[in-house]
């Protein structure tokens, strides 16, 4: 088991919201979830904001073992400089874990020329009575949003400010 | 929408010929047998020493870390080489019968009648027959088995051979380069545009026999050519071994498509590296389907190397009961403005499991790079399994990536629809399924599309109720 490692395990109608930010202090996050309660629910939400030479290792496991289970991991990150991240989730819904709902995502915004960006969104299903979904986007600022924006008048800094707002936006008045 | 009619067709390719060796090598691997293989071939100094210098790693090198189990894989109960007859053929009237009764009854000459540019049939571990068009002789196309190439240009295929897939890639390449035996040698002049696919198509017919073939394309500056090679194989409870390697060199400007139906028998472990290199505003294609064998481990490689060079991955794969599907694909963008699409569709069903396997990898200073990638599930029952293992590594801030993933049952709305119509469930979830694989079967060649339309419904079959 890796260091640092966070163990939850829900109980029955359990709905838990994990709120997680990284400014770069950790250099590894782990989480080991179990779904383990008949219709319990978990969101996690993870804002990642790298500069400097900050990295960081994030290992997030999600089991679905018991029925009418949800998840939700949603994993937005601003990477700068020359940070790294390395992010790897796999969600597991196990034989029998019928109407387990699980969605997974990662959007990274790289922001200077020596990032580095990982993203491993794996899924392993037994069950088919399932609803499973996964997304990753890795890319740096539209050039048209920005062009737009500065030919309105405000400057480049600005403009990237409002654009990275608007990429956080959606994530955090996201409410369930 | 396909005729639900085709359901009832009969499944006729689980047969097999007795078999008729030349030459066989006893049971296992060691330097006497590659030697014998060799010498069998009347190869020359250096294609053995290729050959023994692959076996020295093959037996160094590691089984995979990943994926499905490769434990009861047992190389001294394996025959590395098996040939069926010692001639090669240009007509079919110069086949042996029963070689090419196995033929007809897959329907190769038909095939070949219509539209197919060439026939390299792959019985066991050698060609025994071959036919080029004219045509493209004229033009200056090389259309020919491996051995036949190393014999006939040497310096072309010492050229290629093991560049893209060096010896040491891994354990199967390695003992590919080792026993190898057949597949396809194809040479595409600067400008020639092959404008009919040209096929080949292998089988395994000789029991716990590993078969080996070496595949190598090179497109020229601004050619264009498709090439097909399918597997169908007979039914045999002894684990057989299939670890072919395929080198695809696409140069600047040029196009290749390789498509690829795989349908071995449920015993046939299937282990295959292939690999496509692509230059400047090249295109490379890899439409991949995977039907049969019973572990089946296969990525096919995109690796972008020239400025706007495109590459494109169509993966299908379906696993019916005790089949492991381990399929996806790899691309890797080396040069600015590069782009890739990487599309997959598993079916898994009675107990199969299907798994997508890929890479994305963008490498400091391919600016401007965009790849997506999208994988989706359809599990038919609750014995089955589906896993997704995405790996998207960014090392360029210049790109666009994006992947997506779905898993899902049939639906019951969808399937409450059809048999309102009056389908019966079976018809209905073949219907489903053929709608769901259809966005990769649409880009096969006709034949293969009726067929693997045909063989989806049949498996269908006694699947749900």
């Amino acid at each position: 088991m890796s260091k640092g490692m966070k163990n939850i395990i829900t109980k029955k109608n359990e709905n838990l919201v994990l709120p997680i930010i990284w400014r770069g202090k950790e250099k590894e996050i782990n989480y080991d979830i179990k779904l383990a309660g008949v219709n319990s629910s978990l969101i996690l939400q993870m804002l990642l904001l790298g500069k400097n030479d900050d990295k960081v290792k994030i290992k997030i496991n999600v089991d679905h073992q018991a029925i009418e289970t949800k998840s939700k991991i949603l994993v937005k990150g601003i990477v700068n400089d020359n940070a790294s991240v390395d992010f790897n989730g796999l969600v597991k819904i196990e034989k029998g874990a019928k109407g387990a709902d699980a969605w997974l995502s990662a959007n990274l915004l790289l922001l200077s020329d020596s990032v580095k960006g990982r993203a491993v969104p794996a899924l392993e299903i037994l069950e088919n009575d399932v609803k499973a979904g996964h997304a990753t986007t890795i890319g740096k600022i539209n050039e048209t949003e920005l062009f737009y924006l500065m030919s309105r008048g405000l400057s480049e800094t600005k403009a990237i400010d409002l654009i990275v707002q608007g990429f956080l936006n959606g994530f955090l008045n996201y409410e369930k | 929408m396909k005729k639900s009619s085709t359901i009832n067709n009969s499944y006729t390719y689980g047969f097999h010929k007795p078999e008729k060796s030349s030459f066989k090598t006893p049971l296992g691997i060691n330097e006497k047998i590659v030697k014998a293989i060799s010498a069998y071939k009347n190869e020359l100094l250096w294609m053995r020493e290729f050959r023994l210098k692959a076996l020295k790693i093959f037996r160094k090198k590691n089984m995979p870390s990943f994926g499905p189990d490769l434990s009861k894989l047992n190389f001294d109960k394996l025959c590395f080489y098996n040939s069926p007859s010692s001639g090669k053929f240009r007509k079919w009237s110069d086949v042996p019968k029963d070689i090419l009764d196995t033929y007809n009854k897959i329907g190769v000459p038909e095939a070949e009648k219509k539209f197919l540019a060439g026939v390299e049939a792959q019985y066991d571990s050698e060609v025994v027959y071959s036919n080029l068009k004219n045509h493209w002789e004229k033009l200056g196309v090389i259309f020919t088995d491996m051995d036949t190439a190393v014999k006939k240009y040497p310096e072309l295929v010492k050229e290629y051979l093991g560049t893209l897939v060096p010896l040491d890639d891994n354990k199967f390449s390695a003992l590919n380069s080792a026993v190898w035996s057949g597949g396809s040698f194809i040479y595409v002049p600067k400008g020639v545009n092959v404008p009919i696919p040209l096929q080949a198509y292998f089988r395994i017919n000789a029991k716990a026999v590993g078969q080996f073939e070496r595949t190598i394309i090179i497109a020229e500056e601004g050619s264009f050519v498709h090439y097909i090679e399918g597997c169908s194989a007979p039914i045999y409870t002894n684990d057989s071994l299939h670890a072919a390697v395929v080198e695809v060199f696409v140069k600047k400007g040029a196009r290749v498509r390789y498509t690829s139906i795989q349908n071995w028998s449920g015993s046939v472990y299937n282990l295959v590296t292939k690999r496509m290199q692509i230059e400047e505003n090249g295109v490379g294609e890899w439409v991949d389907g995977n039907l049969g064998s019973k572990v089946n481990m296969k990525y096919p490689a995109l690796i972008l190397k020239g400025k706007g060079a495109r590459g494109e991955l169509l993966s299908l794969a379906y696993a019916g009961k005790n089949q492991y599907q381990d399929t996806g694909g790899k691309a890797i963008h080396l040069a600015p403005n590069t782009t890739s699409t990487l599309i997959s569709k598993s079916v898994s069903r009675n107990g199969g499991r299907a798994s997508y396997r890929g890479l994305v990898k963008i490498a400091k200073g391919a600016r401007g790079s965009k790849s997506h990638v999208r994988c989706d599930a359809l599990l038919l029952d609750d014995k089955s399994r589906s896993d997704t293992y995405p790996v998207n590594d960014v090392q360029e801030q210049d790109v666009t990536l994006g992947h997506e993933a779905s898993v899902s049952k049939v639906g019951e709305q969808q399937l409450f629809y059809l048999m309102s119509r009056g389908l019966n469930e079976i018809q209905a979830t073949s219907l489903i399924v053929n709608g769901f694989i259809e966005p990769i079967v649409k880009e096969l060649p006709l034949e293969y599309a009726v067929e693997l339309n045909r063989l989806i419904n049949l498996s269908m079959e006694g699947a749900v109720g």
